[in-house]
């Protein structure tokens, strides 16, 4: 099988899968009770009027009373032509809630996933380099550090020092400041780094575990033979093959920690970003903007899943293909 | 930093009817008045031009920032029914009135007054306000057609639209309408029904000839105020979701020109600009306050003696008229001790009472920053009926072992089970200690000092074994303080009772209760309407009264006193049905009653305005920086 149709089929069965998550999501949303319903009965009985009246008003409204399988396409067309409804919680279309949301949250989850990209494989390969050496229990230790204390915690405990008493970083974030600015670079520096810190811990442990495998394999002793630099040794020889089985799991962790830990991020620094806004579209029971949360994050973890799968082909030389040249 | 007149408190949570919400509105105007804010750019703020300018008023400078917890859900004045989205509106848009230092009705777009008794209320509009373009000017008839055809309608589902039930309005000139009430109210104002946003008769009515709803909820100009021209101190120039709302001057408020009021109104605002920022995180907004990147912030009371010391901040004790109170489940859920719900004994409630140092409880948990609560009204409220006029339960000689024991053998007495005193503890017929269940807010520290404190004098008191147990709030108020409206009928003191509507917070008689049984909480605060104490009939107007989670039973004739205030044909006449049903309720603990808390709040130092008063920011256009 050619890589190119590899590529294809797997693209194809990421479509494959999205669709039957959004089958799964509208038979969850169907078999819910409508809160929205459950309002206007509950406004009816308080004014004294019908609630079994109101309910059925309710239901033609919102198109409940069609039958199944119509609704059933009215989502789909509505979830694949990106009409996702109305946002009550924050009275705005829900597509723009989420760009909007979206835009935000790039902004520190971009230099956020450069540089714990960056950063794991680096320093897990420098405390390999250094094996059992203070260099890689400092090492180990900066990276467990991040991990292990609460970004919650972390954050508030950041903000004092920088922003209560060295006064560097502004306490409020300001969204009015141009995205390319230095003063957009000040506010986000601290969460950046709160995030870089609480990430790269695995990846780093995952890194240093990995290259440890390959510092004495033979094309090592070949490599230092030769007089290949140390830095050059481990860049070319050590990091390819350590990359690839992080590949198969950076995705996966990035999507966990981006659900869990910038939304309490984003609540300590002020940011109006994906995690805050899905938080509280589940509190205020926004079900539209809710619904778009989901099938923006199940997307995300589909296309992820994908581009994990097609970086481990093309990162691993075992891997061959009739077209392949690597 | 919730101040004013909400339904309940603690947690956030929804209010009882609309037309509490409205009430809500009217302080989200005082409150934006007020500005329990923040401001965000040290450099901006707190900077003036220096001094003032040659006509002696201040000079405009600097930006006036607010920083809230929690984000707006819409900007819509004729949808909105929270006070922090009332602030935000009410930045650029002023409603109907207000209420002075005094308590006295303040005129801002229109003056009412009424000739008989309350019946019919006659609305003079000020000249000279103006919609933004193509609107043109506020008339009466722009007030009819929205309380009309939006307010008085089925179809639009306003938050308003309780408020003006049954209220015939009719237009009496180009700058004056009158309604006339089905049943008289002295107090109509303060109960902030009448209060009103302009809205343009233009702007709604392709809506009202479609009876479109959901494109009047959508509008954008309504959303995005684009249409306030010179009716707000501020112009909305962005309203950016879940980060705020950024305003800058209105050169052309029409305040500047009204006769009444300070003469500092003639320049106002005094401010560049405004923004409201959302931080939802308690530490970050008070270190925004700390910095000086807000103009204002609310301080919790285990911190506010910390802020008293900093040189940076102003800080202010501001009364309000929301309690802090144990309730009691009087239902068939409730006491689960034992058999025999003693609960429902007044002595019993007494006894509960008198056993709660309430001093003790101010000065330890509330670091002395709140007022005893003896009946619902607090005592800076003029219908307060007067220390001498009611028992002070828990401070005195009504607080301690002795008087709460003798009040609790008094219900024993009349209880037909078997409970006792075994030394010094209570114990069921079964001869059990008796132990109870009490629910404090979850991830509140005040919250849970206060219920261990009560815990604490239960045990010393009564030997009861009193268990604290933590809840969220949004699961409280779904399992614990609503039930699934049943209705029925009960014997209330002899006679028969009906529940015909029956609400989620009162579903019908005690047997009628909510999914999980508890029995003493103190998770929610309620509003004691100090200014339109009528309102309270939503408590205790009888056993079937709109609001009465615990299942309360007046033992009092509670629905003749508020018929009596209703019937009042003068301020004068309403002293005495309200001083009855004080002195009744402060007998009968429908709620344990334990505190006011202050609102705490710490401002810039250099802002001119505030007053340690319930009515503070009334004035708020007259408010500046100061060097």
């Amino acid at each position: 099988m050619g890589l190119a149709r590899y590529v294809a089929l797997r693209v194809g069965w990421a479509a494959v899968v999205s669709f039957i998550i959004v089958t799964i999501t509208f038979g969850l949303l169907a078999a819910a009770p409508n809160p929205s319903v459950q309002q206007a009965a509950t406004q009816a009985a308080l004014e004294g009027g019908n609630p079994q009246e109101a309910v059925e008003r309710q239901r033609q409204l919102r198109g409940l009373d069609e039958p199944l399988h119509v609704r059933y396409m009215d989502f789909l067309r509505g979830v694949y032509t990106l009409e996702w409804g109305w946002s009550d919680y924050r009275s705005q279309p829900v597509t723009e809630a989420l760009a909007d949301a979206i835009f935000y949250t790039a902004q520190y989850s971009i230099p956020w996933t450069i540089l714990t990209v960056l950063l794991g494989p680096l320093i897990g390969v420098y405390s390999a380099a250094n094996m059992y050496t203070w260099r890689d229990h400092a090492a180990t230790g900066f990276a467990f550090f991040g991990y292990a204390i609460p970004n919650f915690f972390f954050g508030i405990i950041l903000l004092l020092i920088f922003g209560v008493w060295l006064e560097w970083i502004p306490i409020v974030y300001r969204t009015e400041v141009p995205t390319f600015s230095l003063a957009n670079a000040r506010q986000l520096a601290v969460p950046v780094f709160v995030l870089v810190t609480g990430s790269i811990g695995a990846i780093m442990r995952v890194s240093r575990n990995e290259s440890a495998a390959f510092r004495n394999a033979t094309f090592m002793k070949t490599a230092k033979a030769k007089g290949v630099s140390p830095l050059r040794a481990y860049a070319y020889h050590v990091m390819r093959p350590t990359l690839v089985p992080l590949s198969t799991t950076l995705v996966g962790q990035l999507l966990a920690i981006f659900l869990g830990s910038s939304l309490l991020v984003e609540v300590v620094f002020g940011i109006p970003g994906l995690g805050r806004l899905t938080f509280n579209a589940l509190v205020a029971q926004d079900t539209n903007l809710v619904l778009g949360a989901t099938l923006l994050f199940t997307f995300l973890a589909v296309v992820g899943n994908l581009l994990e799968d097609l970086a481990f082909t093309v990162l691993d030389p075992r891997i061959s293909y009739d077209d392949r040249d690597l | 930093m919730p101040r004013g007149r909400h339904a309940t408190r603690e947690t956030g949570v929804p209010s009882i009817t609309r037309r509490q919400w409205l009430a809500a509105l009217g302080v989200g105007t005082t409150t934006a008045l007020a500005g329990c804010s923040a401001n965000d750019d040290g450099e901006e703020t707190g900077t003036t031009d220096g001094g003032d300018t040659t006509d002696g008023t201040p000079s405009v400078s600097g930006t006036y920032d607010t920083v809230t917890a929690s984000s707006f859900s819409t900007l819509n004045p004729l949808y909105n029914t929270s006070s922090g989205a009332g602030t935000a509106i009410g930045r650029a848009l002023d409603q109907g009135y207000t209420f002075d230092l005094d308590g006295e009705y303040f005129p801002l777009l229109y003056d009412m007054s009424t000739d008989d008794d309350g019946s019919v209320w006659v609305f003079e509009i000020r000249e000279g306000l103006s919609f933004g373009d193509p609107y043109g000017a506020v008339t009466a008839e722009s007030f009819v057609y929205q309380i009309q055809e939006l307010h008085q309608t089925d179809w639009a589902a306003t938050a308003q639209s309780s408020s003006w039930d049954g209220v015939t309005v009719e237009q009496t000139g180009e700058l004056e309408f009158q309604a006339e009430l089905e049943q008289a109210q002295l107090l109509w104002p303060e109960s902030y029904d009448p209060l009103l946003f302009p809205i343009p008769r233009a702007l709604v009515e392709p809506y009202v000839d479609e009876e479109d709803a959901e494109g009047l909820q959508q509008d954008e100009d309504l959303l995005n105020l684009t249409f306030t021209g010179n009716l707000g101190g501020f112009v909305l120039d962005e309203w950016e979701r879940g980060a705020g709302t950024t305003y800058s001057r209105n050169d052309d408020y029409y305040i500047q020109d009204i006769d009444e009021g300070p003469d500092l109104f003639a320049n106002a605002p005094y401010f560049e600009g405004a923004t409201i920022d959302v931080v939802e995180e308690r530490a970050s907004r008070l270190a925004a306050l700390e910095t000086g990147e807000a103009d204002s912030a609310g301080i919790p009371p285990e911190r506010f003696s910390e802020f008293q010391e900093k040189p940076n901040v102003s800080t202010y004790r501001i009364p309000q008229p929301f309690n802090r109170i144990l309730s009691v489940n009087m239902r068939d859920n409730g006491w689960n001790a034992g058999p025999g719900n003693l609960f429902r004994y007044i002595p019993f409630r007494q006894g509960l009472a008198a056993a709660i140092g309430k001093e003790e409880l101010i000065a330890g948990i509330f670091r002395g920053l709140a007022q005893p609560h003896f009946t619902w009204q607090p005592s800076w409220s003029e219908w307060y009926p007067g220390d001498d006029a009611i028992t002070q339960f828990g401070v005195g000689d009504q607080y301690g072992g002795e008087v709460a024991r003798g009040l609790v053998e008094e219900a024993l007495a009349e209880s037909e089970f078997d409970y006792r005193f075994d030394g010094g503890t209570l114990v069921t017929p079964e001869g059990e200690t008796v132990t109870l269940d009490l629910y404090h807010l979850a991830g509140g520290e005040t919250s849970q000092l206060i219920a261990e404190y009560i815990a604490g004098e239960f045990g010393d008191k009564f030997g009861i074994d009193v268990t604290v147990e933590a809840i969220d709030g949004v699961r409280f108020q779904r399992d614990y303080w609503t039930g699934e409206p049943q209705g029925g009928t009960d014997t209330v003191n002899g006679e028969e009772v009906t529940w015909n509507q029956p609400t989620p917070n009162n579903p019908g008689p005690r047997s009628v209760t909510s999914a999980e049984s508890w029995d003493m909480s103190i998770v929610y605060g309620l509003n004691t309407y100090p200014q339109n104490p009528l309102t309270n009939q939503v408590f205790f107007d009888g056993a079937n009264s709109f609001y009465n989670p615990v299942g309360y039973y007046p033992e009092f004739d509670a629905a003749g006193i508020f018929q009596r205030a209703r019937e009042a044909s003068s301020e004068e006449g309403l002293q005495g049905p309200f001083t009855e049903l004080f002195e009744n309720l402060a007998a009968e603990q429908p709620y344990v009653m334990l505190a006011f808390g202050d609102d705490l709040v710490g401002y810039n130092p250099d802002l001119v305005g505030p007053a340690e008063d319930f009515f503070n920011g009334w004035d708020f256009p007259a408010w500046y920086f100061d060097e």
